[in-house]
């Protein structure tokens, strides 16, 4: 099956259903070249030390030692292939990794022996869930890594703490516990449709790249802290459309820290996310619990539902965040208790550093609660937004049941985030914004589909674009 | 702190007063000068007793003395003085009333010096023999003697440093003078010797010794040698500090003394934080257990980060000195003993920049590039105990005039136990942090030398050094733990346990041959010598991060450290390799080999020169425990040099010369330098560079200097240094933000030069002792500038900055005021130290270098002998309180948001203060 021709034809349909003036366009039947078979990778024995090649649909691999795919090299991983990782393993990637997956056979990367511990009912005790056992090491890209595309694949269990000698591979300190690193700013990381569960540290760092985050669901991110979707100086992209469950942090944070000499500043699109509980597990006080914008980076923070969690947006002051140039507006808030709604904008007797303005466009009006004289920074009295604006989730108790604390949910379990009729979330989103697109449209080598700004608020749209993971 | 000046000099004046009796008359007056009889130079504290009276005095510093109130008649006259022969049966007739002037002339007791004093020294330890090597030496040396050190209120080699001309120090983190900066040139360009040999340092990063190791009162001198010579080592560029140990003395000597003070900053509302020593591990649980150990919190005993509080801790030091010469003066034994037990502080503030500079709008548009701003300001109280035991032994045995042997054994060793309690307010914030840290860091070095001079025929000699060192250095469990809050509740942070240590040796033998014919009727001296040193160092590091344990799902808050509990972050965390510091653990050689040949002669009487070439062979390598697909992970590195020198003294009278200089020298990287290691630092980590090259110099000294007598002098001279590959730390990008690193690099070539002059001069009792050096050097290096880029919008981009090297100060300035009077046995000394601004931190953005700001230094002690052998001493240090300030060269950035503190000047923000208070010691000393 050629999916560009497929797609070609498709739109060309819909073009000559909706323009009969289109009928006189040229109809093309082109031959193209089958696609390089790279050599199938063999499943008949565990897996280490240098990889390359495609690892098969449906196949069942295990990885017992570190895999360390050379510059130059590119794994391939066809929908459904499912790979066991044992051993406190890791993925290092040089070369480039492509995985895959699709809506009927995703991929996995997972420990098996862990799966069958998982628990996502609401209460878990981090210390003992194997969320945060830190089962394998995860995907570390060198500097030399060009892509790293992940679609439709599960990332599980993965954050243990590098060994030293794992750390020199992709030039890190040992101890270091990310699940996924990338470190390329020239480089493309695409994750699309994707799953990303558990961890020890930041579950993805982008130290820097050009990046698309599309569409994924994030749960129970960093055991005693960690940002998910962490964006160091020098990275350019969108992230828009992902569910974020239980948190440590933040799910989304922008930072112009480290920019090598000659990048480009890091300037991140957020729109139409959802943030579910996070913020509780972070040990370091007013660090943030949905989006951060720090340290020199810009961007556009729009159309974000944030529920129960422990920070609204956060614009750092010192170091400052390029303030000049952050767009944000049309951001949905709830919270269930004053404790929450008192940290819309956060404020400086909390820690977290006050700057965010408060916009007209906001939801709810801040002119319901914040009093008047207010100053960006400064301690309110929310009482009058607690429990205001229930965004009414297809399947999500709110209130939230009083036997389950706000950090007693971390994972998404039988729950469905998508949005009721009745949703006052609904057409209440700004779509007068352009992604920044900063990686290539293509099926393979980039992002599948960039979904444009959504007129409904969060990440899953009531005429089911977006966010594609739910019952 | 300025107005306290005048009040503690009108107390000094009404001490020194105090001291001075007053004379009453007589019926006759016996006095003179007492004179070198080769020279004319006058001879201070030359023992002048008149027979029949009883009576004894010492002359004064130029060289006079005088019997007052004696009765008329006849009288013997005897004149002695170390070194010299003694002058006997000088008969006086005094008549009454009368006064009678009596010069005598002495002659001397010894032969010419040697260029280079690595063997006993006649006159020891004299500020006479002091000043006797900077004139008969042939490289341009500055000697500070232990008569002078004595009298000092340093109590540290490190600290005694600074009172010789062209020479500042560097401190340690807790303010200890640690290395030498000499003619602006810091530690890596200097060398640092004992007894004239290289010994092994546990400094886990420098080659040059922490001259703080070494109490000073172990040191018959101590030199400072700023031109090379073809017989010496060549690897320094600014000087090579030579400290030289007591050695037997002709007479029986013992000498004891014991002291006690304490510092002013300590009091019950800033008492020294004390914790338990013995609670501290030797070593990591991975050393202890085994490298697949897993670690848990149990592992890290709490006892290191529990404290105890003293109010005001008492300083106590004592030294012991006993040597002499028996069977017939051929075997000479000298042993010295010195215990150091000191409490400092320092309360310091720190103004942290954030770790990148940033972009500010201003209000009326626009914007600045490249800003400082500062996010945290940290109020930290260092309490450090210092306890040092030196002991050094030397034994020698003459044979005859023309065979010799000494044996040298010294024992150094020094614990440090630092405590550092840091409050830090995040600015524009509530947020707090509060960090309690002990550091324990042991040194020690050990060094045994062997050494033979023999004289084969009347043109023939030789001489030969066998020494073997070992130094070493370790932090066992520095230990710190954090919790934070805001709004009075606290969340515990990580707690951190890091053990490292590291272990040097260095076996070396040096031969030199001498040949001294006579040609065209005059003496030529040939030397031809060579040495090979093999040196080998070890380095361990690991560090151990645990963070709290989080309670159901929450943070774990914070009561006290005691309740607080720990793990890993993850179940397998606790073993070896997820903690160690690989790069930072590894064994390097070092092998050079050498060898010179030399020719002194003299041209038309009065030009004389010395010159010829060194050639010295250098082999590096190291060996890392990264795993095999690490790049560099071991390695060589060889190269040789040829250094060429020469110097020429012209002698224009007998006691003024000019000098000339020149010489080449090379400076070898540290090992840490070339090793890939990764070590965290402020900014950045910093790594070593396999690919550096070392630093090769030329070196230019023209001097004029005058020797009226004593220990007057007067000397100015200028030098001008060029030099090549100088290394600095520069960025490379490895990777993300945690892989751009700070790494050692090459940078075209610096230059360094300056002018020094130095001034002595006794008046009566009175005496002066002065000296100034002003020094300009400049290196051009890449730094990172933050900008806003058309384009990629806030980046940064590389620039070249031409600055001062690291350590330079255009002035550096020494002025002390004596009285001496050898009658009451009274010593008295005001000590003052100036150094100007210099870059203490080189930062990796453009122009934001953390300079240290000019320094004032003034501190007074004294001496009273009494019942003949016993004297009492104080010293006080710091009389001013003078704080010691850190700026950045830039206005300081306020708003109505933050006021930064401590802000004096309007085109600079000061970054750090440091404050020490005065301290003072006061104690007791026996002279037999």
């Amino acid at each position: 099956m050629n999916l560009k021709f497929s797609i070609f034809s498709v739109a060309l349909t819909l073009l000559v259903l909706t323009s009969c003036s289109k009928w006189s366009d040229e109809k093309r039947d082109l031959y193209q070249p089958p696609a390089v078979v790279v050599s199938p990778i063999s499943d008949a024995a565990p897996l280490h030390g240098g990889i390359t090649g495609t690892m098969l649909a449906g196949k069942t691999y295990t990885i017992d030692g570190d895999v360390t795919i050379k510059a130059g090299d590119t794994v391939f991983v066809q929908p459904g292939a499912h790979i066991n990782i044992k051993n406190q393993a890791g993925l290092f990637v040089k070369g480039s990794l492509i995985s895959l997956g699709s809506k009927d056979a995703p991929v996995w990367f997972t420990v098996d022996s862990l799966q069958k511990l998982k628990n996502d009912r609401p209460n878990q005790d981090p210390t003992k869930d194997p969320a945060f056992a830190g089962g394998w090491v995860g995907i570390y890209c060198d500097t030399s890594c060009y892509q790293l595309i992940l679609k439709w694949t599960h990332i599980e269990f993965a954050g243990n703490p590098l060994t030293a000698d794992q750390g020199s591979l992709v030039h890190q300190k040992s101890g270091t516990a990310f699940s996924i690193l990338f470190q390329n700013p020239n480089g493309i990381f695409v994750m699309e449709d994707s799953w990303l569960y558990g961890g020890v540290d930041d579950p993805i760092r982008i130290s820097n790249g050009r990046i698309c985050f599309m569409r994924n669901t994030f749960e129970k991110g960093g055991a005693h802290g960690g940002d998910c979707l962490n964006a160091k100086g020098g990275t350019v992209g969108d992230m828009a459309y992902n569910l974020f469950v239980g948190m440590a942090t933040n799910g989304q944070k922008a930072s112009n820290k480290g920019i090598p000499a000659g990048a480009s500043q890091t300037n991140i699109r957020m729109w139409n996310n959802t943030f579910v509980h996070c913020g509780y597990r972070q040990i370091q006080i007013g660090r943030g619990g949905d989006i951060d914008f720090e340290e020199g980076a810009k961007g556009i923070a729009y159309n974000n539902l944030i529920v129960n969690c422990k920070f609204g947006i956060r614009i750092v002051s010192n170091p400052a965040a390029d303030t000049a140039n952050i767009s944000y507006g049309y951001n949905y808030s709830y919270g269930d208790s004053l404790a929450v709604v008192n940290q819309i904008y956060p404020t400086n007797a909390s820690g977290s550093g006050g700057w965010t303005r408060p916009q007209s466009t906001d939801i709810p009006a801040y002119t319901a609660f914040l009093p008047a004289g207010y100053k960006y920074g400064d301690s309110y009295d929310g009482t009058p937004a607690i429990q205001k604006n229930n965004p009414l989730f297809v399947n999500f108790p709110l209130p939230v049941p009083n036997n389950i604390p706000l950090y007693g949910i971390q994972a998404v379990a039988n729950y469905d985030f998508r949005l009721q009729v009745n949703s006052p979330a609904i057409g209440k989103g700004y779509i007068n914004f352009s992604p920044l697109a900063a990686v290539p449209i293509d099926p393979k080598y980039g992002a599948t589909e960039i979904t444009l700004p959504g007129r409904d608020i969060g990440a899953f749209q009531f005429n089911g674009t977006g966010n594609q993971h739910h019952p | 702190m300025r107005h306290a000046y005048p009040n503690t000099l009108k107390l000094l004046t009404l001490i020194l007063t105090s001291f001075i009796a007053s004379a009453t008359f007589s019926q006759a007056v016996l006095k003179g000068k007492i004179t070198d009889a080769k020279t004319g130079e006058a001879l201070a504290g030359a023992t002048v007793q008149l027979d029949g009276s009883h009576m004894s005095v010492l002359t004064n510093l130029d060289g006079t003395y005088l019997f007052k109130q004696v009765k008329p008649g006849n009288y013997e006259l005897k004149v002695s003085y170390e070194g010299y022969k003694k002058a006997e049966d000088i008969n006086i007739v005094l008549q009454p009333i009368a006064t009678l002037v009596r010069n005598v002339a002495l002659e001397q007791n010894i032969t010419e010096l040697s260029e280079v004093n690595i063997t006993t020294a006649a006159v020891s330890g004299s500020d006479r023999s002091a000043r006797q090597i900077e004139k008969n030496a042939a490289p341009i040396v500055s000697v500070l003697s232990a008569q002078t050190m004595q009298l000092l209120p340093d109590l540290t080699v490190g600290n005694s440093l600074q009172r010789i001309s062209g020479v500042s120090v560097q401190r340690s983190g807790s303010g200890e003078a640690r290395h030498a900066i000499i003619r602006g040139m810091d530690q890596r360009y200097n060398n640092t010797l004992v007894n004239g040999v290289k010994v092994s340092s546990p400094d886990p990063r420098y080659r040059s010794l922490p001259l703080d190791l070494f109490p000073s009162e172990i040191l018959e001198r101590l030199e400072v040698v700023k031109s090379g010579l073809p017989s010496i080592e060549g690897d320094f560029v600014g000087g090579s500090v030579n400290m030289v140990m007591k050695s037997a003395p002709e007479k029986f000597m013992l000498q004891a003394n014991a002291s006690t003070g304490f510092s002013t900053l300590f009091s019950s509302s800033r008492p020294f934080q004390a914790y338990s020593h013995s609670a501290a591990n030797a070593q990591s649980p991975a050393e202890r257990m085994g490298s697949s150990y897993n670690a848990t919190a149990s592992d890290f005993p709490k006892g290191t980060l529990n404290y105890t509080n003293k109010n005001l801790p008492f300083n106590t030091t004592a030294g012991f000195t006993i040597g002499g010469r028996t069977h017939d003066n051929k075997l000479g034994v000298l042993t010295s003993a010195s215990y150091q037990n000191i409490y400092r502080g320092d309360n310091n503030t720190f103004l942290m920049p954030n770790a990148q500079p940033q972009i500010l709008n201003l209000s009326g548009g626009g914007h600045l590039d490249n800003q400082a701003v500062i996010s945290d300001l940290y109020l930290r109280n260092y309490s450090t105990q210092t306890a040092r035991i030196a002991v050094h032994n030397k034994i020698d045995y003459v044979f005859n005039n023309r065979n010799s042997i000494a044996l040298y054994n010294m024992y150094v060793h020094m614990n440090e136990f630092e405590t550092r309690n840091t409050y830090d307010s995040v600015y524009l914030n509530k947020l707090t942090d509060n960090l309690m840290r002990s550091r324990t860091l042991k040194q020690s070095i050990y060094n045994g030398t062997l050494r033979g001079d023999h004289t084969l025929s009347d043109v023939f000699g030789l001489n030969w050094t066998g020494t073997y060192s070992i130094a070493k250095g370790a932090q066992p469990d520095w230990a710190e733990y954090d919790y934070q809050g805001a709004n009075n509740s606290y969340i515990a942070q990580n707690m951190t346990r890091i053990w490292q240590h590291n272990k040097n040796q260095d076996l070396a033998g040096y031969l030199n041959f001498l040949y001294r014919p006579e040609i065209a009727g005059s003496k030529v001296e040939f030397s031809l010598g060579g040495m090979y040193r093999h040196r080998t160092r070890d380095n361990y590091q690991i560090d151990y991060k645990l963070t709290p344990v989080t309670v159901g799902g929450v943070p774990q808050s914070w009561t006290d450290f005691n309740s607080a509990t720990y793990q890993f972050k993850s179940a397998d965390a606790g073993i070896e390799s997820k903690n160690i510091n690989t790069s930072n653990t590894y064994t390097s050689h070092e092998n050079v080999g050498a060898g010179y040949l030399q020719a002194k002669f003299t041209l038309l009487q009065k030009l004389e020169v010395i010159g010829g070439a060194r050639a010295e062979h250098t082999l590096q390598n190291y060996a890392t425990i990264a795993p095999a697909t690490s790049v560099n992970r071991s390695g060589t590195v060889s190269y040789t040099d040829l250094l060429p020198s020469a110097i020429l003294r012209y002698a224009l009278t007998s006691d003024q010369n000019i000098r000339f200089s020149y010489f080449r020298s090379i400076i070898r990287p540290d090992f840490y330098q070339i090793v890939p290691t990764e070590d965290i630092g402020e900014e950045f980590n910093i790594k070593g560079n396999p690919y550096l090259k070392h630093t090769k110099a030329d070196n230019i000294d023209l001097k004029y200097e005058i020797f009226p007598g004593g220990s007057a002098q007067f000397s100015v001279g200028a030098f001008y240094k060029a030099i090549y590959d100088p290394i600095e730390l520069g960025i490379t990008r490895d990777g993300g933000p945690s892989a751009q690193y700070l790494t050692p690099l090459n940078f075209g070539t610096a230059r360094d030069y300056g002018i020094e002059a130095v001034f002595s001069k006794y008046f009566g009792m009175f005496g002066v002792s002065a000296n100034y050096t002003y020094t300009k050097s400049k290196i051009t290096t890449t730094k990172q500038y933050y900008y806003k880029d058309d384009v990629k919008g806030a980046t940064f981009k590389t620039v070249n900055q031409t600055r001062p090297m690291q350590g330079t100060s255009p002035s550096i300035g020494n002025l002390s005021l004596l009285y001496k009077n050898p009658h009451i046995g009274l010593d008295l000394q005001l000590a003052f130290v100036y150094v100007g601004e210099r870059i203490s931190i080189v930062s990796p953005y453009y122009n934001l270098d953390y300079w240290q700001a000019p320094q004032e230094l003034l501190s007074f002690s004294f001496e009273k002998r009494f019942c003949k052998k016993f004297s009492l001493y104080g010293k006080v240090n710091n009389l001013t309180n003078q704080p010691v300030r850190r700026y950045i060269k830039q206005s300081p950035q306020q708003s109505a948001a933050v006021t930064l503190p401590d802000q004096i000047y309007s085109n600079k923000t000061v970054v750090g203060k440091d404050i020490y208070n005065m301290d003072l010691q006061t104690g007791v000393r026996y002279k037999f």
